[in-house]
């Protein structure tokens, strides 16, 4: 405990000093974000916008920084990348206040622990910073806009119909979910199951098992369930680990074609599996696309734009992209559903 | 204490009456166990008894029982060592690195992997056994250092495509003949070995010596430091040996979540099998059992179709029980004495 502190610590400063050093050229704008309406790219020279995502290093967040990096390239601002070494509240709270500190003009962060996360991005707004929360949300907090990948409704029913169209619609299957206390995965089963128990009365749930961040230990559970249940044809993998866990379980016990599996898995990790047949589809969200979107939000922010106005956005993974004034949530679109014809495009 | 004076014993008194005997009560009790559980598992679940269920098992026990070997070593010595994960994490990766970007045979991947796990172990072992620190400090401290290693290799992404070369330790149909899956006849051969080791090497009971009393076993003129250094060696050899299996079960992608949390389920399996947490006494065969046992508890929750979070009840209640019984033992041999 003493020792992880320290290294909190010590990273907390590394990171305090790497963004005074970055500050120095930013600290001097003050007019920029006090532009009313300036249409974008004129004002942008100077405009700061900060990223915290919750652990740095795992490339579903790198993914999100390059989607980031590109977004600040094309509208021309300066793109910050600072996250903790360990899913961690209080380093993350660390450099969310160094962020503060700086003086950035725009904070996004994806908190690790929304309800502690709340005051700290009250501190930012105060200071003048217009805060933001991107692929998990802080609720109860003042962020002004949430850039939301999917919907929790999207996905769980992208993945019941990918699932069940594998089944033929009807028949039993388990899920092996990842960490108990998940609360994204756990809305996301529960609309699997109402959303099985309404449109596909043939098919039931059998059991629901977690087998935390550990692929073998998935693939294992899996192994587990097809044993205890020898008329089960469907496994979900409901996180980035056990999407691929359930698939190895069924390519090992030689049952491709017999158990169905769909998953939330990345699509390089997916490939193999999607073109065996043991994957009948992974179900996630173009993650650099969600990274661009965030990029492009923060712009909006800093002048006063219009988060409805989506007609910039151009590309062809950002074409279903919503605004929802009243919830102040800016949805990406319907979740992507990777198979074996698409799955190699993606590098992550 | 018995065994340094044990192992001080004159040369005409007869090796039987030295030796244990060759099953102690703890490895009874947990075959009893066992047998219980799996005839019980087997009338209230459709498949657990069926060649598809207890193969995976036995495959997922192995990494765990040959890592265990090294581990009982190490207890045996009244150390540990907890840095199993990181080292676990540096073999995999940059093995799966290789495995991905070169042709290599799977001789030679077993063969670096092995070497990299006993670079890890051999800096453990002088540092533990030269600087005259707690083991649990400094293999907590190599730890951190191995993870920051792993994750230098990782370099922000999995590795993705690995080949199949490692399949001879899987779980599929090329990684068992007749039905007995490699890696588990793998972690059983080791067990064997070290059972004789233990048993009738000198340098196999050199190390209960220095577990009972190092002072006394130096007195003894045990040459205790290069005994330690060995012992830590071994460990991350066998470390080394379990990363191509834990490669080999696991899916075509490898995360930084590899070798997560296996260092508790090595200890777990070590002391459920009777090993002293205080060093001097322990076997092999019993940790061999603690981690099927672990694993079948496990196994057979998912089976059951009861919540997951039971299995980490029972696992907790077998921990408690097997070092309670521990403390007894040595309580009651100490006011004998």
């Amino acid at each position: 405990m003493k020792i992880s502190r320290k290294i909190a610590g010590a990273l907390a400063l590394s990171a305090a000093a790497a963004v005074v050093l970055a500050g120095c050229t930013s600290r001097n704008d003050t007019g920029s974000s006090a532009a009313p309406g300036a249409s974008e790219g004129a004002s942008t020279e100077d405009l700061t916008i900060a990223f915290v995502p919750k652990l740095q290093g795992i490339p579903y967040f790198e993914a999100m920084n390059t989607g980031g990096q590109q977004a600040a390239e094309e509208l021309g601002f300066e793109w910050l990348y600072q996250g903790p070494t360990t899913a961690d509240a209080a380093a993350q709270a660390d450099i969310v206040r160094s962020f503060i500190q700086q003086g950035v003009d725009v904070l996004f962060v994806a908190p690790n622990d929304p309800n502690s996360m709340a005051p700290l991005l009250e501190e930012a707004q105060a200071a003048g910073i217009h805060v933001a929360t991107t692929d998990t949300d802080a609720p109860d907090s003042v962020r002004e806009v949430f850039v939301n990948q999917a919907s929790v409704e999207g996905i769980g029913q992208a993945l019941t119909d990918t699932l069940l169209e594998a089944m033929g619609g009807s028949g039993k299957y388990a899920i092996v979910s990842c960490g108990e206390t998940a609360a994204n995965l756990n809305a996301w089963i529960e609309v699997q199951e109402a959303y099985t128990a309404s449109e596909y009365p043939d098919a039931e749930i059998v059991d629901i098992v977690y087998a935390g961040e550990d692929q073998a230990m998935a693939t294992q559970m899996a192994t587990d369930l097809m044993n205890s249940h020898p008329d089960l044809t469907g496994l979900v993998g409901e996180c980035t680990s056990s999407a691929p866990g359930v698939a190895q379980a069924v390519q090992d016990a030689n049952r491709i074609g017999e158990v169905f599996t769909v998953g939330l898995g990345t699509p390089q990790s997916m490939l193999p599996y999607l073109e065996s047949g043991a994957s009948s589809g992974s179900i996630l969200w173009d993650v650099e696309a969600l990274g661009y979107l965030t990029g492009w939000a923060g712009v909006q922010l800093a002048n006063d734009g219009d988060l409805g106005d989506t007609s910039s956005l151009t590309d062809e993974s950002l074409a279903d992209v919503e605004y929802d004034e009243a919830s102040g949530v800016l949805l990406l679109g319907p979740p992507t559903v990777f198979t074996a014809e698409n799955a190699g495009d993606y590098d992550y | 204490m018995t065994t340094a004076t044990e192992a001080r014993a004159p040369q005409s008194v007869s090796m039987r009456r030295i030796l244990p005997p060759i099953v102690t009560g703890q490895e009874v009790v947990l075959l009893v166990v066992l047998a219980v559980l799996w005839v019980l598992l087997g009338l209230f679940t459709p498949a657990f008894l069926t060649p598809g269920s207890i193969g995976p098992l036995l495959v997922q026990v192995a990494p765990i029982a040959l890592i265990g070997v090294g581990m009982t070593f190490v207890i045996i010595t009244a150390g540990i060592d907890v840095s199993v994960a990181g080292m676990i994490m540096v073999s995999a990766v940059v093995t799966a690195r290789v495995l991905v970007s070169y042709d290599v045979p799977a001789i030679a991947a077993v063969a670096l992997a092995i070497v990299i796990g006993a670079a890890l172990g051999a800096l453990n072992g002088v540092l533990i056994a030269y600087g005259r620190v707690h083991p649990i400090i400094i293999t907590f401290g190599t730890a951190n250092l191995f993870l920051w290693l792993g994750l230098r290799v990782f370099n922000s992404s999995t590795v993705n495509g690995i080949p199949s070369t490692l399949e001879f330790f899987g779980r599929g149909a090329a990684g068992s003949t007749l039905g007995v899956p490699h890696s588990f006849a793998i972690a059983v051969l080791a067990v064997a070995v070290a059972w004789w080791f233990l048993r009738y090497a000198k340098a196999g009971r050199n190390l209960y010596a220095i577990g009972g009393n190092q002072n006394a076993a130096r007195l003894a003129g045990i040459k205790v430091q290069p005994r330690l250094v060995w012992v830590y060696l071994i460990t991350g050899a066998l470390a080394g040996l379990a990363a191509c299996m834990v490669i080999a079960t696991g899916t075509s992608t490898l995360d930084q979540s590899v070798g997560s949390g296996k260092e508790l389920q090595v200890i777990a399996a070590v002391v459920i099998g009777g090993t002293s947490i205080l060093g001097g006494r322990g076997s092999v065969v019993g940790t061999l059992l603690g981690a099927i046992l672990v694993q079948t508890v496990v196994s057979g929750v998912t089976q059951l179709g009861w919540p997951t979070q039971l299995g980490f009840l029972f696992v907790g209640i077998f921990i408690l029980i097997a070092v309670g019984t521990d403390l007894i033992r040595e309580r009651a041999r100490r006011s004998r004495a």
